[in-house]
């Protein structure tokens, strides 16, 4: 059944390999160049002290091609799904091929057992690799503006697109199986991966734990050590309650500007932090980078699992 | 002689339409058995309930001794040939035979390209750019490769020529005498078909269905000798229907003429008798899905054809 499976994949095997190949040779020579740049910005610095404010000295470690190329790996963990995962049952569907497959001395079981774990381990495999490129070519620029957290960063890096990509491969095959074909399983995963991803990022990733909150005067800048991941942020008063009551029109920092500071509205923050007025900001601390990268993938190969698991229950139920 | 095929009440209903009602065939082994009928009979849904490739929802079948079902013991000894004769489109025949022998316990490689060869069909080509007739030889000769001991094919002469049909069926037939004993037992065949005469050239069995029921099952030869067309002055037949079961009634102003299934050796001289052709029999039949020629209680009845051999 290996056999059989490498037979059918091998052109869209090669494919991959060629492009990420492609993709190889791109992100190393862009790669090789940042890296260089980094290191001896690293060297300079050493030796004027000045490393603590390295990213005030206006040192560029980006180019438009590599940020767009590094975006546009996100969409690595999705085409295996769409042209691998979608068409693996619903072409065979489709032309009829499967009353050839399925009277084979083999169980359904079995050929949808191989086939899909192969399936799974490239696209994983591919994911992973491509991953673990740009987490390479984008180490220095993480380092520099301690953005390792952020949307675009963490979703491109290090375990999360394996995770992404066994999922996208699952949801493929389940929309495959279950609508027989392949033009409207296509469809249905690429809205289902676009839609689940953007849901996670955008309002489950923030609260996967208790996020720590910080407290810090209005009148000087604070950020957290290293690559955080922001939940909100604002102001609160004495009370601990935002400030309600305004000055109608006037805002700072997203709130009110109290009363008391009716007579300091171009620069309130003093006269804020006079009344007791706080800045506030909740996150996800650098510490936690590893953690949310974990619960991350672990969420996205469990509902893998369950896909996977109905469609066999499915499959293995239906009349061929 | 042990059956090869025995279903009892074999039933397939989808959400509103029932594909195949109660069927009950027997199918003796090393038969070549046509499986006849109008389109929407059933025979495609009887093919797929015997090549385990869809459960029944009520009734039984053993085939080659067993219940069709997802295990590998079985179906190594089904092939089966699905309609518009279904591979993989941009794969060569060698691709197919490496399939074969990668999925199949005994696999026969050489057989395919010795036969492939013989037929001049290239091996290495993608069978897209193949033409119809040799696509079906290519998809024959794999079925015939997997060494089954019973061979379920459905209407693979549809969309062959005549001369393609006719190299078609030398080849099932050169392949019904090879396979004696190949697996430890006669090879049979199901084949269903539209062709009448060309099923009339290899076959020697009968599975005839019409509105998803079984109306004749059983040996052409017994089939053939069971029926007579009598042909007389327009009358009352009452009297005959007494004896014999009317397949099939026609009646012109001055003449009437009958399709019957014998029920005694006796007939009425006043009638001219004839012996029906293959084909006038199964047209008969067939024409009874009209309700002014039989009802399900007369199809029903008419089953038992061959049944006590």
């Amino acid at each position: 059944m290996t056999w059989v499976t490498w037979r059918q994949y091998r052109y869209q095997g090669a494919l991959a390999a060629a492009l990420f190949a492609a993709l190889t040779v791109v992100l190393l020579i862009t790669g090789l160049h940042v890296a260089q740049l980094w290191h001896s910005a690293l060297a300079r610095c050493a030796t004027d002290g000045s490393c603590a404010n390295l990213a005030g000295t206006g040192l560029s470690l980006q180019s438009p091609v590599l940020t767009t190329l590094i975006v546009g790996t996100s969409a690595v963990a999705l085409l295996p799904g769409l042209f691998w995962g979608a068409p693996m049952v619903a072409h065979e569907l489709e032309t009829g091929t499967n009353q050839f497959a399925w009277t084979q001395s083999i169980t359904r079981r079995r050929w949808l057992a191989v086939r899909t774990g192969w399936l799974l381990l490239a696209a994983a495999v591919l994911a992973g690799a491509v991953s673990a490129l740009v987490t390479w070519a984008t180490g220095p620029d993480s380092a520099l503006y301690a953005d390792a957290f952020q949307i675009n960063r963490f979703d491109v890096t290090d375990i999360v697109p394996v995770g992404y990509a066994v999922f996208a491969m699952a949801l493929g095959i389940c929309a495959g199986t279950l609508l027989r074909r392949t033009l409207p399983a296509v469809a249905v995963t690429l809205a289902g991966f676009v839609g689940i991803r953007v849901l996670t990022a955008q309002w489950l990733r923030p609260h996967y734990m208790t996020p720590v909150t910080g407290y810090y005067k209005l009148t000087r800048l604070y950020a957290p050590k290293g690559s955080y991941l922001s939940v909100s942020q604002g102001i609160v008063g004495p009370d601990g309650k935002p400030p309600v009551a305004g000055l109608g029109g006037y805002v700072f920092n997203g709130g009110p500007i109290p009363t008391v500071c009716a007579k300091a509205i171009q620069n309130p923050a003093p006269c804020m932090a006079a009344h007791g007025y706080r800045a506030f900001l909740t996150y996800q601390p650098a510490s936690r980078f590893w953690a949310f990268q974990g619960i991350e993938t672990a969420i996205f190969v469990i509902l893998a699992a369950i896909l996977l698991g109905f469609t066999f229950w499915v499959l293995l139920r239906r009349d061929a | 002689m042990t059956a090869t095929i025995r279903t009892s009440g074999l039933t397939k209903r989808y959400r509103r339409v029932t594909a195949l009602s109660e069927c009950t065939i027997s199918v003796p082994e090393g038969r070549i058995s046509a499986l006849v009928g109008p389109n929407g009979a059933g025979k495609t849904t009887l093919l797929r309930l015997l090549a385990g490739l869809a459960a029944p929802t009520a009734g039984q079948a053993t085939v080659l001794g067993g219940t069709p079902r997802q295990d590998p013991a079985y179906l190594a000894g089904i092939g089966y040939l699905a309609q518009d004769i279904p591979l993989y489109r941009r794969l060569t025949a060698r691709d197919h035979i490496g399939i074969g022998a990668h999925l199949n316990p005994r696999w026969d490689s050489e057989s395919v390209r010795a036969r492939l060869g013989g037929l001049k069909i290239p091996l290495d080509r993608p069978l897209a750019t193949l033409s119809g007739g040799q696509r079906a030889q290519v998809a024959l000769t794999l079925t015939l490769a997997k060494r089954p001991r019973l061979l379920l094919l459905d209407e693979p002469l549809a969309a062959l020529d005549p001369l393609a049909r006719r190299s078609f069926l030398a080849t099932l037939a050169e392949a019904a005498v090879q396979e004696d004993g190949a697996a430890g037992g006669d090879l049979t065949i199901v084949l269903s078909s539209h062709l009448l005469t060309d099923i009339g050239r290899v076959c020697d069995h009968l599975i005839l269905l019409a509105s998803s029921r079984v109306q004749l099952c059983g040996d052409i030869e017994t089939v053939l000798a069971q029926h007579r067309i009598l042909t007389g002055p327009r009358k009352d037949t009452t009297a005959i229907a007494r004896m014999h079961a009317i397949v099939r009634e026609d009646t012109t102003a001055r003449q009437t003429t009958l399709l019957l299934r014998l029920g005694s050796p006796v007939i009425d001289p006043a009638w001219a008798i004839a012996e029906p052709s293959l084909e006038e029999i199964v047209l008969g039949y067939m024409s009874q899905d009209n309700p002014a020629y039989g009802t399900g209680h007369q199809a029903a009845r008419l089953s038992a054809v061959g049944e006590d051999r």
